[in-house]
């Protein structure tokens, strides 16, 4: 059933590409309107400045429509679009990393998250969450890179490892590392707490 | 199960990749083991707030319209550089093609200056021999564009020379169609004096009529 579903979608996509291929602009915008929030929302995640972001998610765009002749329908729209944006997003902070040194994602100040749900939260669940997005700004490009599609986009490792170019086992070797990182930065935050939070999200049952 | 193959199959539980069996045994450690209970609900806690926590930011409202708007420009220029090129390159093909024409770049046979087919009798006093090689490109020697500067000087020299003996020699032939074209004149009005009212009568008579066609 759930095969069957997503051979649906794929069929959706490849005949919206079509279109978008044909001169289509109705094509392009719904291309745009379907995967802007999810690239945006990775693109920021990794540089962390709105006004990069979306500039790197528009030229993203511009460059999968330019190219869109080039795509091959066996891979999904979004892998590629997010390998492209992937690139761009590397590149841009290659640039800025070449002018300014080193980006320090800590001295950023983070964004206040929110909670999916509408409970109000307790100040110790609001500090984990907090504790574990700094702890994801200080993983490195790649490990934040595969952090975030894993965990965000929901991507499987063969996805993420077509975006960043790399062996599955690699993608599967940052997880990992990423994991290990996240344990050892969080280590200091309190058993109690944990629980505490599982059980306002209703993770304990 | 000891600590440390509890937290190597940490992963695969994250990922819920365990058999059941393995996850009992994770279970039955992790109820004995406050660290790799700790760990574990750590990773787990992680990768739940990295789920399903909403983004603080989000694109401007008019993105999409911004973006298509900058499709269409992309694709207006692209427009506006081919006319462009377009204006730029017609002219200068025209003139590429004159100038050729000019050098005899198309001019497979040699002697065709005079056009033979027209000019049967005027053709014989061209002599092949008297016409340059057209001005090919084999002339040059050029491979490339990085030619240094003494050798684009002397291909410049060897191109003026060309074009000086070509004009010399259209000169010349010229002189010569000439000179052919009052011959003939003289001839058509002798035999005109001889016979006016009848010019068949003496057509075999002119020179280079015949298959010969040399005078």
């Amino acid at each position: 059933m759930k095969i069957a579903a997503e051979d649906n979608v794929r069929e959706l996509e490849r005949k919206l590409i079509a279109r978008a291929r044909s001169g289509d602009k109705l094509a392009l915008r719904e291309l745009v309107d379907q995967h802007k929030d999810r690239l945006f929302a990775f693109i920021w995640r990794m540089t962390r400045n709105h006004h990069d972001a979306e500039e790197v998610c528009q030229d993203a765009f511009l460059k999968a429509f330019a190219s869109l002749e080039s795509f091959r329908d066996e891979f999904r729209f979004s892998t590629w679009l997010f390998t492209i944006g992937y690139r761009m997003c590397l590149n841009r902070m290659r640039k800025k990393q070449a002018i300014n040194g080193d980006i320090d994602f800590a001295s950023m100040p983070l964004p206040s998250h929110e909670s999916p749900s509408d409970n109000v939260e307790s100040a110790e669940a609001a500090q984990l969450r907090s504790d574990v997005w700094s702890a994801v700004d200080q993983l490195s490009p790649q490990q934040r890179a595969s952090v975030l599609l894993f965990y965000r986009q929901s991507m499987s490792c063969q996805e993420i490892a077509r975006i960043l170019e790399l062996p599955v086992a690699t993608v599967k070797s940052h997880l990992h590392r990423a994991r290990l990182r996240l344990r050892n930065m969080l280590e200091s935050t309190s058993e109690k707490d944990l629980l505490q939070f599982r059980n306002l999200s209703g993770l304990a049952g | 199960m000891r600590c440390e193959a509890a937290q190597n199959l940490f992963d695969a539980y994250l990922d819920g990749e365990l058999s059941a069996g393995q996850r009992t045994e994770l279970g039955a450690h992790c109820v004995k083991c406050a660290d790799c209970r700790r760990a574990l609900a750590l990773m787990e806690v992680s990768g739940h707030i990295m789920t399903s926590d909403r983004e603080p930011v989000t694109l401007d409202a008019n993105f999409t319209d911004r973006l298509l708007a900058c499709v269409d420009e992309q694709e207006s220029s692209w427009m506006r550089r081919w006319q462009r090129w377009i204006y730029v390159a017609a002219p200068l093909a025209a003139a590429a093609v004159v100038l050729m024409g000019f050098f005899g770049f198309f001019d497979s046979n040699k002697g065709r200056v005079a056009g033979k087919a027209e000019t049967g009798q005027i053709e014989s006093v061209i002599d092949d021999s008297e016409i340059p090689e057209p001005f090919l490109d084999d002339d040059l020697e050029v491979t490339d564009g990085d030619a240094p500067a003494g050798e684009l000087q002397q291909l410049i020299r060897r191109s003026q020379n060309n074009f000086d003996t070509r004009r010399q020699d259209v000169e010349s032939l010229l002189e010569k169609v000439d000179l052919t074209i009052l011959q003939k004149i003289d001839v058509l009005e002798q035999l005109n004096e001889q016979d006016p009212t009848d010019p068949e009568k003496h057509k075999n008579d002119l020179p280079g009529h015949d298959a010969s066609g040399d005078e």
